[in-house]
């Protein structure tokens, strides 16, 4: 049974991640570096936990109850007592390196290291580590309170303890997980991945328009969004970063080689929902 | 070269129709899309005769009376299907076997994922009469179905196809003619990468497809809609994009390649394999 959590980084996934622990009655010490940053995170909390309410999903007391147990912290050294620290700093292995190097002398050595990372490999991060035993990856499927899947990522010396651990937590958290090994992707990804990317080859090759093809994956597949829809949705610069990231790490495989319609996209500012155009065009303020 | 005839499945005075006054539909390829597109034509009226390229171990029962079996192609058939993906020379004799007994008015629908419709068209005398269309097994009950006109294929031709198709409470959506047409060739696609990842025990089987689903909204997980499919077909299908566009990027996963031959899928990590059951 997990009951302290630290969570680093108090960005939307750290948040989310937190929000998600207290209403589960974990106690959570939630870290960053910036104090006006940890402050806005607790606002929106206190005002998701109230639109909630009134929405009727959650009770008054049950809020104010999960409140009590989110205590902003400005120091490292303030989660030394916790079972599992995650972290969801920048996704970048430098920052995440330093920061595991922090984090493996500030806190006591039974605790598990989790990383939320979606594209870096676990192996590497643990690497700055003495004790790489301890580091796991726990990638929450966006977004972390609503998701139902958290992949739980062991890298090359993650201990059999540390996934018992980060499956205790998921578990308490009422999510399902899967267990998958430290590569780029990992399976939700690069399976799909290959879905946007065949997509677009279609359209590349003028099979079919975006909009049909989105039509008959949804009737004929019977998914609930086309590929086009979705990569509008997630944004096309994130995807254009994994599908990049994902050519690299498996040495320029051809498979994930990103598309030259895509990079057209993302260089003209088209990044998808998020900006009124991507393959659709959307109202602006929607 | 005559132009293909308008066909419906209620009687008409100028139409090509049986002896009970339904038009007749004749289709040849293999199980199990015979049986599943002679169920849905007999279902929505049209008289059924049908062939398999090989008949099936076990027979499935086949309730219309409606659905009569035999080789012989009937003198009054307005509209055949030839449903053979995977065994491409039995699909050029059955194209051409139908081309010779059909009326020059009769259209031909004919499965396109593993060999392109203009391409099965030079197979013919009769050209201007054959259609492509994406179909693999299990995917054919869903209110759209993928038409890839050929090169050669008249308006009218395209309209009787069209109309059958209506007549099956189906939606015709054109696409070009290529191989794996839209949904086949995404699928396959997709199922080609869960089995490099299973090859490299990312994650076990069950826990790939659950991922997918939760975590991505597939309605099925990729390793169980290939198991549906067949992955005979699967394998066809990539065989024939890697074939077709000469691309690295279309390499079949060996795991899938092998398990095609009538395999398994591996389990991970217990060193034994796993029939695949129904939950």
């Amino acid at each position: 049974m997990i009951k302290h959590l630290g969570v680093v980084g108090a960005g939307t996934m750290g948040t989310g991640i937190a929000e998600a622990a207290v209403l589960s009655r974990i106690d959570v010490a939630l870290y960053d570096v910036n104090g006006t940053v940890l402050r806005q995170a607790l606002e929106r909390i206190k005002a998701d936990f109230k639109s909630r309410v009134v929405r009727g999903e959650l009770k008054q007391e049950e809020t104010s109850e999960a409140f009590t147990r989110i205590h902003p912290r400005t120091h490292l050294s303030d989660l030394s007592h916790c079972e599992i620290v995650a972290e969801a700093v920048l996704e970048d292995l430098r920052v995440k390196k330093d920061l595991f190097k922090h984090l493996e002398a500030d806190t006591k050595p039974s605790t598990i290291l989790a990383s939320t990372t979606s594209s870096l490999s676990i192996t590497a991060i643990a690497s700055a580590t003495r004790s790489p035993e301890r580091v796991i990856g726990m990638h929450f499927l966006n977004p972390a309170l609503g998701t139902e899947l958290v992949e739980i990522v062991q890298g090359q010396q993650t201990s059999e303890t540390a996934v018992r651990v980060a499956r205790e937590l998921v578990g308490q958290l009422g999510k399902k997980l899967i267990v998958v090994k430290d590569s780029p992707g990992f399976v939700v990804q690069r399976v799909s991945q290959a879905l946007y990317g065949e997509a677009l080859r279609l359209l590349g090759e003028n099979v079919a328009a975006a909009e049909e093809i989105d039509r008959i994956v949804k009737v004929q597949g019977g998914f609930g969004t086309g590929p086009f829809e979705r990569m509008d949705a997630v944004g096309l610069d994130v995807l254009l970063a994994t599908a990049q990231s994902l050519y690299d790490e498996y040495g320029n495989e051809a498979r994930f080689r990103p598309h030259a319609i895509h990079k057209k996209m993302v260089q003209s500012g088209m990044l998808g929902k998020r900006t009124g155009q991507g393959f659709y065009r959307y109202n602006q303020g929607k | 070269m005559a132009k293909v005839k308008r066909l419906e499945p209620q009687a008409g005075t100028r139409r090509r129709t049986d002896s009970s006054g339904r038009a007749s539909i004749y289709i040849v390829g293999e199980s199990p899309m015979v049986e599943e597109f002679a169920e849905l034509c007999a279902g929505h009226g049209y008289q059924v005769h049908f062939s398999w390229n090989e008949t099936p171990e076990s027979i499935p029962p086949l309730t219309s009376k409606k659905i009569t079996r035999g080789r012989i192609i009937p003198s009054g058939t307005s509209l055949a299907l030839e449903l053979t993906t995977i065994d491409l020379d039995r699909k050029r004799e059955n194209l051409q076997r139908l081309d010779k007994a059909l009326p020059p008015t009769a259209a031909i629908v004919s499965t396109s994922v593993t060999v392109t419709a203009t391409e099965q068209s030079t197979w013919v005398l009769n050209r201007n009469r054959l259609v492509g269309m994406g179909a693999l097994p299990t995917l054919i009950d869903k209110p759209i179905v993928e038409i890839a006109p050929t090169v050669f294929s008249p308006k009218e031709t395209v309209e009787v196809v069209q109309r059958f198709f209506r007549s099956l409470g189906k939606e015709m959506m054109l696409v070009q003619d290529r191989v794996g047409l839209v949904f086949p060739r995404i699928l396959c696609h997709v199922i080609n990468e869960a089995s490099f990842a299973l090859q490299e025990q990312v994650a076990t089987p069950q826990d790939l497809d659950m991922a997918m689903k939760l975590g991505a909204g597939f309605p099925l997980g990729p390793i169980e809609w290939a198991d549906r499919i067949g992955l005979k077909h699967v394998h066809a299908v990539l065989s024939a994009l890697q074939n077709d566009l000469q691309e690295e990027r279309y390499r079949i996963s060996p795991l899938l390649r092998q398990l095609a031959q009538g395999g398994v899928w591996w389990k991970h990590g217990s060193g034994e394999t796993q029939e695949r059951s129904e939950r």
